[in-house]
């Protein structure tokens, strides 16, 4: 009986340190982690798509929200302001389409002036070789210094039409959020 | 027994993985460049020594009854610890070594210090037990990660070294190419420690 109740004892103390160190390193190191997230994930989108910026984009990164979902909870947008001396002169926002296979996200830099600066793909799942030719320069230099004002059409890449117009799709909406939420985005 | 022999024996003697063929799962899977095994190794090598020596120091109140339970806890925490900071910090690692560093809780060479050494030793003697293996764990993982990248992509700590018209053995860096690398070094290792008999017949 005595061993029982000694093998609970020591069992129980271990887990409970273990859990009140652990506890506290993930404190610690949750802010760093959710930045590192977002820099690996979207910085390289956020880079094609803005330039002439001398902040960090994404540490100054802002969360606006943009309505609810069906069960009522807040759904907010990551924009990545570009200043320059301190003013916000464009921002990098994500927009999201449908493709030929599944949603296809796209990181869309809007000026202050209404203009479209460039354009990046940042997660989708096309058709290697077909669909995914939207990823490429040749498509989305097309949007370089269009008017952001939705509905916005470009040439379809041949054979790649569902695809092309996810990316349009995904444009579209990012420019929707870009113009309502103007105020709060500079 | 002395403090010098436990750091020593785990960079030679009983380097894992080619003497204590143990932890072959992280071993394979990550080899594909020298960098990756430096981290891999470096991860496990935190893990051990602190799993040994709180282990170790955990000892005698630890019921044996309950001592492989205990030791994954102890084990188990230093692995998160590892994860989390990792991710904080060195976020390009631990996308490249992924699933395998919650794996390290797994790690034979780890359960099997710290039931073979550390369960017995005192804590000193257990640090310098889990230092010596788990450097010699990153070691063994830099050397075939190094040859695994070296063949397999023309390049070492990622710097092209080979003429630009090399051709990769890309073989080298799928799972096949790991099995035949690790073979080869075990295969060196063990004709090295047969002249050493051979000539000093010391052992």
């Amino acid at each position: 009986m005595r061993d029982i109740i000694k093998m609970a004892v020591v069992l129980t103390l271990i887990g409970a340190v273990s859990g009140l160190v652990l506890s506290v390193v993930y404190n610690v190191t949750k802010k760093p982690i959710e930045y590192q997230t977002i820099k690996f994930i979207k910085e390289p989108a956020v880079k094609k798509v803005l330039t002439g910026y001398d902040n960090d984009p994404v540490l100054d990164r802002k969360r606006i929200t943009i309505g609810t979902d069906e069960k009522g909870n807040p759904l907010e947008l990551t924009v990545f302001p570009a200043k320059k001396a301190g003013k916000t002169f464009a921002v990098a926002l994500e927009g999201q389409g449908k493709g030929f296979h599944g949603l296809i996200g796209v990181m869309v830099g809007v000026g202050e002036d209404g203009k479209l600066l460039d354009i990046g793909v940042t997660s989708h799942s096309e058709t290697p070789g077909v669909g995914s030719k939207v990823t490429e320069t040749s498509f989305t230099d097309q949007f370089k210094s269009l008017k952001a004002q939705a509905p916005i059409k470009v040439d379809a890449v041949s054979g790649a039409t569902y695809s092309s117009k996810g990316v349009m799709a995904a444009v579209n909406q990012a420019i929707g959020y870009a113009n309502t939420f103007r105020k709060e985005i500079f | 027994m002395s403090l010098r022999y436990e750091f020593t024996k785990g960079l030679w003697e009983t380097i894992p993985p080619f003497r204590l063929v143990l932890g072959l799962c992280p071993t394979l899977a990550v080899t594909t460049s020298g960098i990756n095994g430096i981290g891999m190794g470096l991860a496990t090598t935190f893990v051990l020594v602190f799993s040994n020596i709180f282990v170790s120091l955990f000892r005698k109140f630890i019921p044996s009854q309950v001592r492989i339970a205990s030791f994954i806890v102890i084990i188990a925490s230093f692995v998160v610890i590892v994860e989390l900071v990792m991710q904080a910090y060195f976020f390009a690692l631990f996308k490249v070594l992924g699933i395998f560093i919650p794996l390290i809780v797994v790690n034979c060479i780890i359960l099997g210090r710290a039931e073979a050494f550390a369960s017995k030793n005192g804590p000193i003697m257990s640090m310098a037990d889990g230092l010596g293996i788990g450097l010699g764990f990153t070691i063994s993982l830099f050397v075939l990660g190094s040859i695994r990248e070296f063949l397999g992509s023309g390049t070492l700590l990622g710097l092209n070294v080979l003429w630009s018209s090399y051709e990769p053995f890309a073989f080298m860096l799928k799972p096949p190419g790991a099995f035949v690398a690790l073979g080869i070094l075990l295969a060196l290792i063990n004709l090295i420690s047969q002249f050493q008999k051979a000539r000093g017949g010391s052992k």
